[in-house]
């Protein structure tokens, strides 16, 4: 059980190439998080009972199964019908359609935090909801949810290795791969939590910096 | 206060008997005797190795090895199911006593591992798609083809065998096991999907989908052979199984246990664990 720092910096470049991966994949999860849960968020306030009630119906379903479960189906189930994704693109919207049910939660309690009167003061100028909306609730609603979103894309980054039982190659993944064919799991997969930790901080102090310069702007 | 003392005499004794669990990793014959089973590592993929939906053992190698445990004295086998690549980690971290599983004999394993003499041989097979339409026979093939995206089961001898042939590794697809494999194929995320002659067989027979074929053996690819793996360290145990296997091949009971597989018990014998160490791959 001994430390090799040769074999380290043999399989950096392939760590660094699953990283990128690893990068890419919580950018565009996240992306896709931030926007399909502000989407589901307006939407399940929905003055129409059915739309609120089924949007509603909806995220209880895909916050209360496994997303390991999700993946699966969208990579495995979802061809048998015609649809066939790249591991990547199947794992991005798996894993940022998951997380857009949390972010929803976060963007609906922003929502309703922006009192009642703005929108009565919004009514009384006579702007349309579409206007209301975007020029009056969302900018100030908007801030003080960015340090929970925030909170919900490391979460995110963290949950990333599941992508591996998918096929993508991912950090996980590639380590599972020089593992596999070195007989050695104590570099690589140290490595791994070095990549994830490494990153964690630093997001951490990111978002104390977003929690100081936004969440308390009321005050 | 007496009740702490019982108590943490309780919690030292349950150290103790972790630790003297891991001291254990290490096994030798007589060990694997008073505690009256060995643990073995398996993969599922028949007919090498194959778990039923009741929980049941078989396949060739697990079979192969549950007898010669017996005759050893060791009455049990316990197997437990790994990937490939994580086999011989895991035995080398004393999670496993030996691996029989159809890890076919490399030079880079053979000097990882103690492996037995010659259990199982086979030669390499693709399963593709309905009269091979990007016309690919052998490994170089599909390094050739820049198209063609190959799968094999992650850290075993197909992974390494189209890595060695130039196939890049975005186009190598580690496959977690048959079933997704010929899913994979079936959903065209794969061109190809690479494993032994025999587990292809038996895929292509359960899957019974007449939209794939097979193409057996691999151009170019040699025939492997396994044996049960133990740790460098265990060597008088594997030279002990080795023993056994020499009785149970000369007594016909070896060709009697593999063949209903369709292994053939004269490959295995007509080779050496030396021959399949040591030949050029």
């Amino acid at each position: 059980m001994e430390w090799d720092w040769d074999f380290v910096w043999q399989i950096m470049p392939t760590l660094l190439e699953g990283f990128k991966i690893t990068l890419l994949a919580t950018v565009l999860g996240a992306a896709v998080a931030a926007v399909i849960g502000l989407g589901l968020a307006i939407v399940r306030r929905s003055p129409i009972t059915a739309v609120s009630r089924t949007v509603g119906f909806v995220s209880e379903f895909i916050r209360g199964t496994p997303l390991l479960v999700q993946l699966y189906f969208i990579f495995y189930v979802l061809p048998d019908i015609g649809i066939r994704l790249s591991p990547l693109v199947a794992g991005v919207i798996g894993i940022g359609v998951h997380y857009a049910t949390y972010t929803a939660e976060v963007y609906r309690a922003g929502i309703e935090n922006v009192p009642r009167g703005q929108w009565e003061a919004a009514k009384a100028a006579n702007l349309t909801t579409r206007q209301a909306w975007i020029h009056v609730i969302l900018p100030q609603a908007v801030p003080p949810m960015i340090p929970a979103l925030a909170n919900y894309f490391i979460a995110m980054f963290k949950e990333t290795p599941l992508l591996s039982a998918i096929t993508v190659l991912e950090l996980m993944n590639q380590a599972k791969s020089i593992a596999n064919s070195n007989y050695r799991y104590i570099e690589p997969m140290t490595l791994v939590g070095v990549f994830f930790l490494v990153v964690s901080l630093i997001s951490v102090l990111g978002l104390r910096w977003l929690e100081e310069r936004y969440a308390r702007m009321d005050d | 206060m007496k009740t702490r003392i019982l108590a943490s005499a309780v919690s030292i004794s349950v150290l103790a008997a972790i630790a003297g669990g891991i001291s254990a990793s290490a096994a030798d014959l007589k060990q694997l005797k008073e505690q009256g089973f060995a643990r073995i590592a398996i993969a599922n993929e028949p007919p090498y190795t194959a778990v039923g939906a009741d929980g049941k053992v078989s396949g060739a190698a697990p079979d192969v090895a549950r007898v010669i445990f017996e005759r050893l004295g060791i009455k049990e086998v316990v197997a437990s199911i790994s990937e490939y690549g994580a086999m011989i980690p895991g035995l080398q971290a004393g999670r496993h006593d030996a691996i029989t599983a159809g890890l076919f004999m490399k030079q880079e394993r053979c000097n990882a591992v103690a492996y037995s003499e010659p259990i199982l041989c086979d030669a390499e097979a693709f399963a593709l798609r309905k009269g091979n339409p990007l016309k690919l026979t052998s490994y170089k093939d599909i390094a050739n083809n820049t198209n063609a995206k190959i799968g094999a089961p992650g850290g075993g001898t197909e992974e390494k065998l189209a890595l060695q042939a130039g196939v890049p590794r975005e186009r190598v697809i580690v496959v977690p096991d048959g079933q997704s494999g010929i899913k994979m194929l079936q959903d065209g995320r794969i061109d190809v999907y690479s494993l032994p002659v025999l587990s292809i067989h038996d895929l292509l027979d359960k899957a019974k989908d007449p939209n794939l074929e097979v193409v057996a053996p691999v151009v170019g690819a040699p025939v492997y052979c396994d044996g049960a793996a133990f740790r460098k360290q265990d060597v008088a145990l594997r030279d002990a199984f080795d023993g056994e296997l020499k009785k149970l091949k000369e007594s016909g009971e070896f060709a009697k246990l593999i063949e209903p597989y369709g292994f053939s018990a004269k490959a295995a014998m007509s080779t050496t664990r030396d021959k399949q160490c040591t030949a050029a791959q």
